[in-house]
Protein backbone atom coordinates (compact mmCIF):
# COMPACT_ATOMS: atom_id res chain seq x y z
CA UNK A 1 0.00 0.00 0.00
CA UNK A 2 1.24 3.48 -0.83
CA UNK A 3 2.58 5.31 2.22
CA UNK A 4 0.24 8.01 3.48
CA UNK A 5 2.67 10.83 2.75
CA UNK A 6 2.70 10.06 -1.01
CA UNK A 7 -0.96 9.24 -1.54
CA UNK A 8 -2.23 12.67 -2.57
CA UNK A 9 0.72 13.22 -4.87
CA UNK A 10 0.17 9.88 -6.60
CA UNK A 11 -3.55 10.59 -6.98
CA UNK A 12 -2.76 13.95 -8.60
CA UNK A 13 -0.39 12.34 -11.10
CA UNK A 14 -2.68 9.45 -11.99
CA UNK A 15 -5.67 11.78 -12.50
CA UNK A 16 -3.69 13.78 -15.05
CA UNK A 17 -2.11 10.68 -16.63
CA UNK A 18 -5.56 9.18 -17.08
CA UNK A 19 -6.85 12.21 -19.01
CA UNK A 20 -3.99 12.24 -21.50
CA UNK A 21 -3.10 8.55 -21.84
CA UNK A 22 -5.20 7.76 -24.91
CA UNK A 23 -4.10 10.85 -26.85
CA UNK A 24 -0.43 10.39 -26.01
CA UNK A 25 -0.65 6.76 -27.10
CA UNK A 26 -2.38 7.65 -30.36
CA UNK A 27 0.14 10.33 -31.28
CA UNK A 28 3.16 8.54 -29.74
CA UNK A 29 4.09 11.60 -27.71
CA UNK A 30 5.63 11.91 -24.28
CA UNK A 31 3.29 12.37 -21.27
CA UNK A 32 4.55 15.85 -20.50
CA UNK A 33 1.42 16.66 -18.47
CA UNK A 34 2.09 13.73 -16.11
CA UNK A 35 5.80 14.63 -15.93
CA UNK A 36 4.79 18.15 -14.95
CA UNK A 37 2.75 16.74 -12.05
CA UNK A 38 5.60 14.38 -11.07
CA UNK A 39 7.78 17.48 -10.80
CA UNK A 40 5.20 19.63 -8.96
CA UNK A 41 4.35 16.92 -6.42
CA UNK A 42 8.11 16.25 -5.94
CA UNK A 43 7.54 12.56 -6.64
CA UNK A 44 10.53 12.77 -9.01
CA UNK A 45 12.59 13.17 -5.85
CA UNK A 46 11.14 10.06 -4.17
CA UNK A 47 14.46 8.25 -3.76
CA UNK A 48 16.53 11.32 -2.85
CA UNK A 49 17.89 10.86 0.70
CA UNK A 50 16.75 13.33 3.36
CA UNK A 51 20.22 14.89 3.64
CA UNK A 52 19.79 16.17 0.07
CA UNK A 53 16.28 17.50 0.65
CA UNK A 54 14.31 14.46 -0.52
CA UNK A 55 11.84 12.30 1.40
CA UNK A 56 14.30 9.38 1.55
CA UNK A 57 11.83 6.97 -0.06
CA UNK A 58 12.62 3.24 0.01
CA UNK A 59 12.43 0.63 -2.74
CA UNK A 60 9.06 -0.48 -1.36
CA UNK A 61 7.76 3.05 -1.99
CA UNK A 62 9.08 2.88 -5.55
CA UNK A 63 7.29 -0.44 -6.06
CA UNK A 64 4.01 0.75 -4.53
CA UNK A 65 3.88 3.98 -6.50
CA UNK A 66 4.99 2.41 -9.79
CA UNK A 67 2.28 -0.26 -9.53
CA UNK A 68 -0.32 2.48 -9.07
CA UNK A 69 0.99 4.52 -12.01
CA UNK A 70 1.03 1.34 -14.12
CA UNK A 71 -2.67 0.80 -13.46
CA UNK A 72 -3.33 4.02 -15.34
CA UNK A 73 -0.57 4.36 -17.94
CA UNK A 74 2.35 1.99 -18.45
CA UNK A 75 4.40 4.62 -20.27
CA UNK A 76 4.18 6.99 -17.29
CA UNK A 77 5.03 4.17 -14.88
CA UNK A 78 8.12 3.17 -16.89
CA UNK A 79 9.30 6.76 -17.23
CA UNK A 80 8.97 7.23 -13.48
CA UNK A 81 10.60 3.92 -12.55
CA UNK A 82 13.57 4.42 -14.89
CA UNK A 83 14.10 7.96 -13.62
CA UNK A 84 14.11 6.59 -10.04
CA UNK A 85 16.66 3.95 -11.11
CA UNK A 86 19.03 6.74 -12.17
CA UNK A 87 18.40 8.66 -8.94
CA UNK A 88 19.07 5.60 -6.79
CA UNK A 89 22.29 4.94 -8.70
CA UNK A 90 23.49 8.51 -8.16
CA UNK A 91 22.50 8.46 -4.49
CA UNK A 92 24.33 5.17 -3.90
CA UNK A 93 27.33 5.39 -6.13
CA UNK A 94 28.25 8.92 -7.20
CA UNK A 95 30.98 10.84 -5.40
CA UNK A 96 29.97 13.38 -2.72
CA UNK A 97 30.51 16.34 -5.05
CA UNK A 98 28.29 15.00 -7.83
CA UNK A 99 25.62 13.94 -5.33
CA UNK A 100 25.53 17.43 -3.82
CA UNK A 101 25.37 18.93 -7.30
CA UNK A 102 22.50 16.80 -8.59
CA UNK A 103 20.31 15.36 -5.84
CA UNK A 104 18.88 18.58 -4.32
CA UNK A 105 17.64 19.62 -7.76
CA UNK A 106 16.07 16.17 -8.27
CA UNK A 107 14.33 16.52 -4.90
CA UNK A 108 12.87 19.84 -6.08
CA UNK A 109 11.50 18.23 -9.23
CA UNK A 110 13.85 20.21 -11.44
CA UNK A 111 15.67 17.26 -12.99
CA UNK A 112 14.13 14.44 -14.97
CA UNK A 113 16.84 11.85 -15.68
CA UNK A 114 16.94 9.51 -18.64
CA UNK A 115 19.04 6.40 -19.06
CA UNK A 116 21.33 5.88 -22.04
CA UNK A 117 22.51 2.28 -22.15
CA UNK A 118 21.56 0.94 -25.58
CA UNK A 119 24.18 0.90 -28.31
CA UNK A 120 24.06 0.22 -32.01
CA UNK A 121 26.74 -2.49 -31.66
CA UNK A 122 25.89 -4.20 -28.39
CA UNK A 123 22.13 -3.70 -27.93
CA UNK A 124 21.16 -3.32 -24.30
CA UNK A 125 24.14 -5.17 -22.76
CA UNK A 126 25.13 -3.14 -19.72
CA UNK A 127 28.63 -4.49 -19.32
CA UNK A 128 29.93 -3.81 -22.82
CA UNK A 129 30.19 -0.51 -24.64
CA UNK A 130 31.31 0.28 -28.16
CA UNK A 131 31.16 4.03 -27.52
CA UNK A 132 34.71 5.22 -27.17
CA UNK A 133 35.58 8.25 -25.08
CA UNK A 134 38.70 10.24 -24.50
CA UNK A 135 39.93 12.28 -21.60
CA UNK A 136 41.10 15.75 -22.63
CA UNK A 137 42.20 18.29 -20.03
CA UNK A 138 40.05 16.78 -17.29
CA UNK A 139 37.01 16.50 -19.54
CA UNK A 140 35.37 13.28 -20.73
CA UNK A 141 34.60 13.67 -24.41
CA UNK A 142 31.41 11.78 -25.26
CA UNK A 143 30.25 11.11 -28.81
CA UNK A 144 27.69 8.40 -28.83
CA UNK A 145 24.77 6.98 -30.77
CA UNK A 146 21.92 5.59 -28.69
CA UNK A 147 19.21 3.69 -30.62
CA UNK A 148 16.56 3.86 -27.87
CA UNK A 149 16.40 6.57 -25.20
CA UNK A 150 13.16 6.55 -23.22
CA UNK A 151 12.00 10.16 -22.86
CA UNK A 152 15.33 11.27 -24.33
CA UNK A 153 14.15 14.52 -25.86
CA UNK A 154 12.40 15.55 -22.62
CA UNK A 155 15.20 14.72 -20.18
CA UNK A 156 17.07 17.37 -18.23
CA UNK A 157 20.04 15.06 -17.73
CA UNK A 158 21.30 11.61 -18.63
CA UNK A 159 23.23 8.73 -17.11
CA UNK A 160 25.23 7.38 -20.03
CA UNK A 161 27.27 4.19 -20.38
CA UNK A 162 30.46 4.72 -22.35
CA UNK A 163 33.67 2.84 -22.86
CA UNK A 164 36.29 4.10 -20.39
CA UNK A 165 38.72 6.55 -21.93
CA UNK A 166 41.14 4.40 -23.99
CA UNK A 167 39.62 1.23 -22.48
CA UNK A 168 38.50 -2.08 -24.03
CA UNK A 169 34.78 -2.61 -24.75
CA UNK A 170 34.47 -4.40 -21.40
CA UNK A 171 35.74 -1.38 -19.49
CA UNK A 172 32.61 0.67 -19.08
CA UNK A 173 31.98 3.90 -17.21
CA UNK A 174 28.73 5.53 -16.19
CA UNK A 175 28.78 9.27 -16.85
CA UNK A 176 26.33 11.95 -15.73
CA UNK A 177 25.63 14.75 -18.21
CA UNK A 178 23.04 17.50 -18.24
CA UNK A 179 21.17 18.17 -21.46
CA UNK A 180 22.83 21.57 -21.81
CA UNK A 181 26.30 20.03 -21.59
CA UNK A 182 25.58 17.95 -24.67
CA UNK A 183 24.37 18.32 -28.18
CA UNK A 184 21.47 15.88 -28.04
CA UNK A 185 20.18 15.30 -31.53
CA UNK A 186 17.12 13.14 -32.17
CA UNK A 187 18.02 11.09 -35.22
CA UNK A 188 14.75 9.27 -35.90
CA UNK A 189 11.22 8.65 -34.71
CA UNK A 190 9.44 6.35 -32.27
CA UNK A 191 6.42 4.77 -33.90
CA UNK A 192 6.14 1.50 -32.00
CA UNK A 193 3.43 -1.11 -31.44
CA UNK A 194 3.11 -0.15 -27.77
CA UNK A 195 4.77 1.94 -25.05
CA UNK A 196 4.20 4.71 -27.53
CA UNK A 197 4.14 7.54 -24.99
CA UNK A 198 7.66 6.70 -23.79
CA UNK A 199 8.82 8.44 -26.96
CA UNK A 200 11.94 6.26 -26.92
CA UNK A 201 13.74 7.99 -29.74
CA UNK A 202 17.16 7.27 -31.24
CA UNK A 203 19.69 9.96 -30.32
CA UNK A 204 23.16 11.17 -31.01
CA UNK A 205 24.78 12.60 -27.88
CA UNK A 206 27.98 14.57 -28.12
CA UNK A 207 29.84 16.90 -25.79
CA UNK A 208 32.35 17.06 -22.99
CA UNK A 209 31.73 16.87 -19.27
CA UNK A 210 34.14 17.24 -16.34
CA UNK A 211 35.73 13.96 -15.26
CA UNK A 212 34.15 14.55 -11.84
CA UNK A 213 30.85 13.58 -13.48
CA UNK A 214 31.99 9.98 -13.97
CA UNK A 215 29.70 8.11 -11.57
CA UNK A 216 31.90 5.06 -11.67
CA UNK A 217 35.34 4.24 -12.78
CA UNK A 218 35.31 0.92 -14.58
CA UNK A 219 36.67 -0.86 -11.50
CA UNK A 220 33.42 -0.48 -9.64
CA UNK A 221 30.99 -0.15 -12.53
CA UNK A 222 30.30 -3.90 -12.56
CA UNK A 223 29.42 -3.83 -8.90
CA UNK A 224 27.09 -0.86 -9.45
CA UNK A 225 25.27 -2.83 -12.17
CA UNK A 226 24.99 -5.96 -10.02
CA UNK A 227 23.93 -4.28 -6.79
CA UNK A 228 21.93 -1.20 -7.85
CA UNK A 229 21.41 -0.51 -11.53
CA UNK A 230 20.00 -3.88 -12.64
CA UNK A 231 18.10 -4.79 -9.44
CA UNK A 232 16.31 -1.42 -9.26
CA UNK A 233 15.52 -1.55 -12.99
CA UNK A 234 14.00 -5.02 -12.69
CA UNK A 235 11.98 -4.03 -9.61
CA UNK A 236 10.65 -0.93 -11.36
CA UNK A 237 9.82 -2.70 -14.61
CA UNK A 238 8.09 -5.59 -12.85
CA UNK A 239 6.06 -3.14 -10.74
CA UNK A 240 5.02 -1.16 -13.83
CA UNK A 241 3.99 -4.30 -15.74
CA UNK A 242 2.14 -5.71 -12.74
CA UNK A 243 0.29 -2.41 -12.32
CA UNK A 244 -0.87 -2.43 -15.92
CA UNK A 245 -1.97 -6.09 -15.82
CA UNK A 246 -3.72 -5.40 -12.50
CA UNK A 247 -5.47 -2.32 -13.89
CA UNK A 248 -6.74 -4.27 -16.91
CA UNK A 249 -7.89 -7.15 -14.72
CA UNK A 250 -9.71 -4.89 -12.30
CA UNK A 251 -11.48 -3.00 -15.10
CA UNK A 252 -12.70 -6.30 -16.57
CA UNK A 253 -14.03 -7.48 -13.19
CA UNK A 254 -15.74 -4.11 -12.66
CA UNK A 255 -17.29 -4.38 -16.11
CA UNK A 256 -18.58 -7.92 -15.56
CA UNK A 257 -20.11 -6.87 -12.25
CA UNK A 258 -21.71 -3.72 -13.73
CA UNK A 259 -25.02 -3.49 -15.60
CA UNK A 260 -23.51 -3.39 -19.10
CA UNK A 261 -21.29 -6.38 -18.41
CA UNK A 262 -24.13 -8.39 -16.92
CA UNK A 263 -25.85 -8.21 -20.28
CA UNK A 264 -22.72 -9.31 -22.17
CA UNK A 265 -21.19 -11.88 -19.79
CA UNK A 266 -22.59 -14.81 -17.89
CA UNK A 267 -20.95 -14.63 -14.43
CA UNK A 268 -22.12 -18.21 -13.90
CA UNK A 269 -19.94 -19.47 -16.75
CA UNK A 270 -17.28 -22.00 -15.72
CA UNK A 271 -15.00 -20.80 -18.52
CA UNK A 272 -15.20 -17.21 -17.31
CA UNK A 273 -14.40 -18.22 -13.76
CA UNK A 274 -11.41 -20.40 -14.64
CA UNK A 275 -10.01 -17.67 -16.89
CA UNK A 276 -10.34 -15.08 -14.14
CA UNK A 277 -8.74 -17.47 -11.66
CA UNK A 278 -5.79 -18.02 -14.03
CA UNK A 279 -5.32 -14.26 -14.35
CA UNK A 280 -5.52 -13.74 -10.63
CA UNK A 281 -2.97 -16.51 -10.04
CA UNK A 282 -0.52 -14.89 -12.44
CA UNK A 283 -1.00 -11.55 -10.70
CA UNK A 284 -0.51 -13.03 -7.23
CA UNK A 285 2.56 -15.03 -8.26
CA UNK A 286 4.13 -11.98 -9.89
CA UNK A 287 3.33 -9.84 -6.87
CA UNK A 288 4.80 -12.40 -4.47
CA UNK A 289 7.99 -12.67 -6.55
CA UNK A 290 8.23 -8.88 -6.77
CA UNK A 291 7.90 -8.37 -2.99
CA UNK A 292 10.25 -11.26 -2.22
CA UNK A 293 12.90 -9.88 -4.58
CA UNK A 294 12.48 -6.36 -3.18
CA UNK A 295 13.05 -7.70 0.32
CA UNK A 296 16.14 -9.62 -0.80
CA UNK A 297 17.57 -6.50 -2.45
CA UNK A 298 16.85 -4.39 0.63
CA UNK A 299 18.19 -6.84 3.20
CA UNK A 300 20.69 -9.31 1.69
CA UNK A 301 24.25 -8.64 2.77
CA UNK A 302 25.64 -9.57 -0.67
CA UNK A 303 23.36 -8.66 -3.56
CA UNK A 304 26.08 -9.59 -6.04
CA UNK A 305 26.03 -13.26 -4.99
CA UNK A 306 24.78 -15.80 -7.51
CA UNK A 307 21.49 -16.67 -5.82
CA UNK A 308 20.34 -13.05 -5.58
CA UNK A 309 21.41 -12.28 -9.14
CA UNK A 310 19.43 -15.29 -10.38
CA UNK A 311 16.38 -14.07 -8.45
CA UNK A 312 16.69 -10.50 -9.73
CA UNK A 313 16.85 -11.74 -13.33
CA UNK A 314 14.02 -14.22 -12.80
CA UNK A 315 11.82 -11.38 -11.54
CA UNK A 316 12.30 -9.64 -14.87
CA UNK A 317 11.68 -12.63 -17.14
CA UNK A 318 8.76 -14.08 -15.17
CA UNK A 319 6.92 -10.82 -14.55
CA UNK A 320 7.24 -9.99 -18.25
CA UNK A 321 5.74 -13.33 -19.27
CA UNK A 322 3.00 -13.48 -16.66
CA UNK A 323 1.78 -9.89 -16.95
CA UNK A 324 1.46 -10.26 -20.71
CA UNK A 325 -0.30 -13.59 -20.21
CA UNK A 326 -2.85 -11.89 -17.96
CA UNK A 327 -3.83 -9.30 -20.52
CA UNK A 328 -3.75 -11.88 -23.33
CA UNK A 329 -6.20 -14.02 -21.37
CA UNK A 330 -8.38 -10.97 -20.65
CA UNK A 331 -8.57 -10.15 -24.37
CA UNK A 332 -9.74 -13.71 -25.01
CA UNK A 333 -12.28 -13.44 -22.22
CA UNK A 334 -13.61 -10.02 -23.22
CA UNK A 335 -13.90 -10.79 -26.93
CA UNK A 336 -13.72 -8.55 -29.97
CA UNK A 337 -15.69 -5.54 -28.76
CA UNK A 338 -13.92 -4.97 -25.44
CA UNK A 339 -10.72 -6.91 -26.04
CA UNK A 340 -9.67 -5.72 -29.47
CA UNK A 341 -11.12 -2.28 -30.16
CA UNK A 342 -9.19 0.76 -28.96
CA UNK A 343 -12.27 2.73 -27.91
CA UNK A 344 -13.41 0.22 -25.26
CA UNK A 345 -13.33 1.75 -21.76
CA UNK A 346 -11.56 -1.44 -20.62
CA UNK A 347 -8.48 -0.36 -22.62
CA UNK A 348 -7.32 -3.95 -23.06
CA UNK A 349 -6.10 -3.23 -26.57
CA UNK A 350 -3.58 -0.65 -25.33
CA UNK A 351 -2.54 -2.72 -22.31
CA UNK A 352 -1.97 -5.68 -24.66
CA UNK A 353 0.22 -3.64 -27.02
CA UNK A 354 2.12 -2.05 -24.14
CA UNK A 355 2.75 -5.30 -22.27
CA UNK A 356 3.92 -7.05 -25.43
CA UNK A 357 7.12 -5.06 -24.98
CA UNK A 358 7.86 -6.58 -21.56
CA UNK A 359 9.74 -9.66 -22.74
CA UNK A 360 11.70 -7.55 -25.23
CA UNK A 361 12.68 -4.76 -22.87
CA UNK A 362 16.12 -6.22 -22.16
CA UNK A 363 15.31 -9.47 -23.96
CA UNK A 364 14.11 -12.41 -21.89
CA UNK A 365 16.14 -14.78 -24.08
CA UNK A 366 19.35 -12.94 -23.31
CA UNK A 367 18.63 -12.80 -19.58
CA UNK A 368 17.85 -16.52 -19.52
CA UNK A 369 21.24 -17.21 -21.13
CA UNK A 370 22.87 -15.30 -18.29
CA UNK A 371 20.78 -17.15 -15.72
CA UNK A 372 21.60 -20.52 -17.28
CA UNK A 373 25.30 -19.77 -16.90
CA UNK A 374 24.85 -18.54 -13.33
CA UNK A 375 22.81 -21.68 -12.55
CA UNK A 376 25.73 -23.91 -13.59
CA UNK A 377 27.97 -22.02 -11.14
CA UNK A 378 25.65 -22.79 -8.24
CA UNK A 379 25.92 -26.52 -7.53
CA UNK A 380 24.18 -26.37 -4.17
CA UNK A 381 21.38 -24.30 -5.66
CA UNK A 382 20.52 -22.53 -2.43
CA UNK A 383 17.36 -20.52 -2.86
CA UNK A 384 17.24 -16.94 -1.62
CA UNK B 1 55.96 -14.65 -14.36
CA UNK B 2 54.34 -15.90 -17.54
CA UNK B 3 51.37 -18.20 -17.76
CA UNK B 4 51.77 -21.89 -18.56
CA UNK B 5 51.40 -22.33 -22.31
CA UNK B 6 48.43 -24.68 -21.94
CA UNK B 7 46.61 -22.20 -19.67
CA UNK B 8 47.35 -19.36 -22.07
CA UNK B 9 45.88 -21.45 -24.88
CA UNK B 10 42.68 -22.27 -22.97
CA UNK B 11 42.19 -18.69 -21.81
CA UNK B 12 42.73 -17.25 -25.25
CA UNK B 13 39.76 -19.21 -26.63
CA UNK B 14 37.41 -17.56 -24.13
CA UNK B 15 38.61 -13.98 -24.30
CA UNK B 16 37.21 -11.73 -26.96
CA UNK B 17 39.76 -8.95 -26.83
CA UNK B 18 43.20 -10.57 -26.93
CA UNK B 19 45.90 -10.10 -29.54
CA UNK B 20 48.77 -12.40 -30.57
CA UNK B 21 50.99 -11.44 -27.62
CA UNK B 22 51.40 -13.71 -24.61
CA UNK B 23 48.73 -12.89 -22.03
CA UNK B 24 49.72 -10.51 -19.27
CA UNK B 25 49.13 -12.62 -16.11
CA UNK B 26 47.87 -9.59 -14.20
CA UNK B 27 45.56 -8.09 -16.76
CA UNK B 28 41.93 -8.31 -15.50
CA UNK B 29 40.19 -11.00 -17.53
CA UNK B 30 36.99 -8.93 -17.46
CA UNK B 31 38.75 -6.24 -19.45
CA UNK B 32 39.75 -8.86 -22.02
CA UNK B 33 36.13 -9.87 -22.57
CA UNK B 34 35.35 -12.46 -19.88
CA UNK B 35 31.73 -12.20 -18.77
CA UNK B 36 29.53 -14.51 -16.72
CA UNK B 37 28.46 -16.53 -19.75
CA UNK B 38 32.02 -17.01 -21.00
CA UNK B 39 33.19 -17.75 -17.45
CA UNK B 40 31.13 -20.93 -17.25
CA UNK B 41 32.51 -22.16 -20.60
CA UNK B 42 36.02 -21.33 -19.39
CA UNK B 43 35.35 -23.25 -16.17
CA UNK B 44 34.45 -26.42 -18.08
CA UNK B 45 37.45 -26.02 -20.38
CA UNK B 46 39.82 -25.63 -17.42
CA UNK B 47 38.40 -28.68 -15.67
CA UNK B 48 38.66 -30.80 -18.82
CA UNK B 49 42.18 -29.64 -19.70
CA UNK B 50 43.74 -29.87 -16.27
CA UNK B 51 41.65 -32.77 -14.89
CA UNK B 52 40.56 -30.88 -11.81
CA UNK B 53 37.22 -29.95 -10.30
CA UNK B 54 36.91 -26.33 -9.24
CA UNK B 55 34.62 -26.38 -6.19
CA UNK B 56 31.75 -23.92 -5.75
CA UNK B 57 33.52 -21.95 -3.05
CA UNK B 58 36.25 -21.06 -5.55
CA UNK B 59 33.81 -19.89 -8.24
CA UNK B 60 34.34 -16.28 -7.30
CA UNK B 61 35.34 -13.09 -9.04
CA UNK B 62 38.66 -13.40 -7.24
CA UNK B 63 39.48 -16.79 -8.81
CA UNK B 64 38.58 -15.53 -12.28
CA UNK B 65 40.17 -12.11 -11.84
CA UNK B 66 43.40 -12.64 -13.80
CA UNK B 67 45.43 -15.32 -15.54
CA UNK B 68 47.67 -15.42 -12.48
CA UNK B 69 44.81 -16.05 -10.05
CA UNK B 70 43.53 -18.87 -12.25
CA UNK B 71 46.98 -20.41 -12.55
CA UNK B 72 47.45 -20.35 -8.78
CA UNK B 73 44.06 -22.00 -8.31
CA UNK B 74 44.59 -24.68 -10.95
CA UNK B 75 48.11 -25.46 -9.67
CA UNK B 76 46.84 -25.88 -6.13
CA UNK B 77 43.98 -28.14 -7.19
CA UNK B 78 46.36 -30.29 -9.25
CA UNK B 79 48.72 -30.64 -6.31
CA UNK B 80 45.84 -31.64 -4.07
CA UNK B 81 44.67 -34.18 -6.63
CA UNK B 82 48.08 -35.88 -6.81
CA UNK B 83 48.82 -35.91 -3.06
CA UNK B 84 48.52 -39.39 -1.55
CA UNK B 85 45.68 -39.66 0.91
CA UNK B 86 45.93 -41.40 4.27
CA UNK B 87 44.79 -45.00 4.50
Amino acid sequence: MIAERYRDAVATVTAVAEVHAAGNDRHAVFPKEALHELRETKLLGLLVPAEYGGPGGELDDLVDITIELGRHDLSVAMIFAMHCQQVRTLACCAGPRLRAQVLPAVAEGELYLASVTTEPSTGAQLLVSGSTTSLVAGQVVVDRMAPIVTGGSHADAFLITVRSPDGSPNQVDLVYATADQLTAEVTGTWDALGMRATESVPMHLAGAVPATQIVSSHQDYRSIVATVFAPVAHLGWAAAWLGTALGAYSRVIGHIRGPAGRRGFDPGSDLLKTRLATCRANLDVTHALLRHTARAIATDSDIARTGVQLLVNTLKTESAVRCFEVVHELVELAGLRHGYLPDSPLRLERSFRDLRSASLNFGNDRLRLVNGSLALMDTRSDLV
Amino acid sequence: MTLHADLDAVLRKHLKYVDGEALDPDRPLRDLGLDSMRAIDLLFALEDTFHVVIPDELLTDHTFATGRSLQVTVDRLRRQATQPTDG
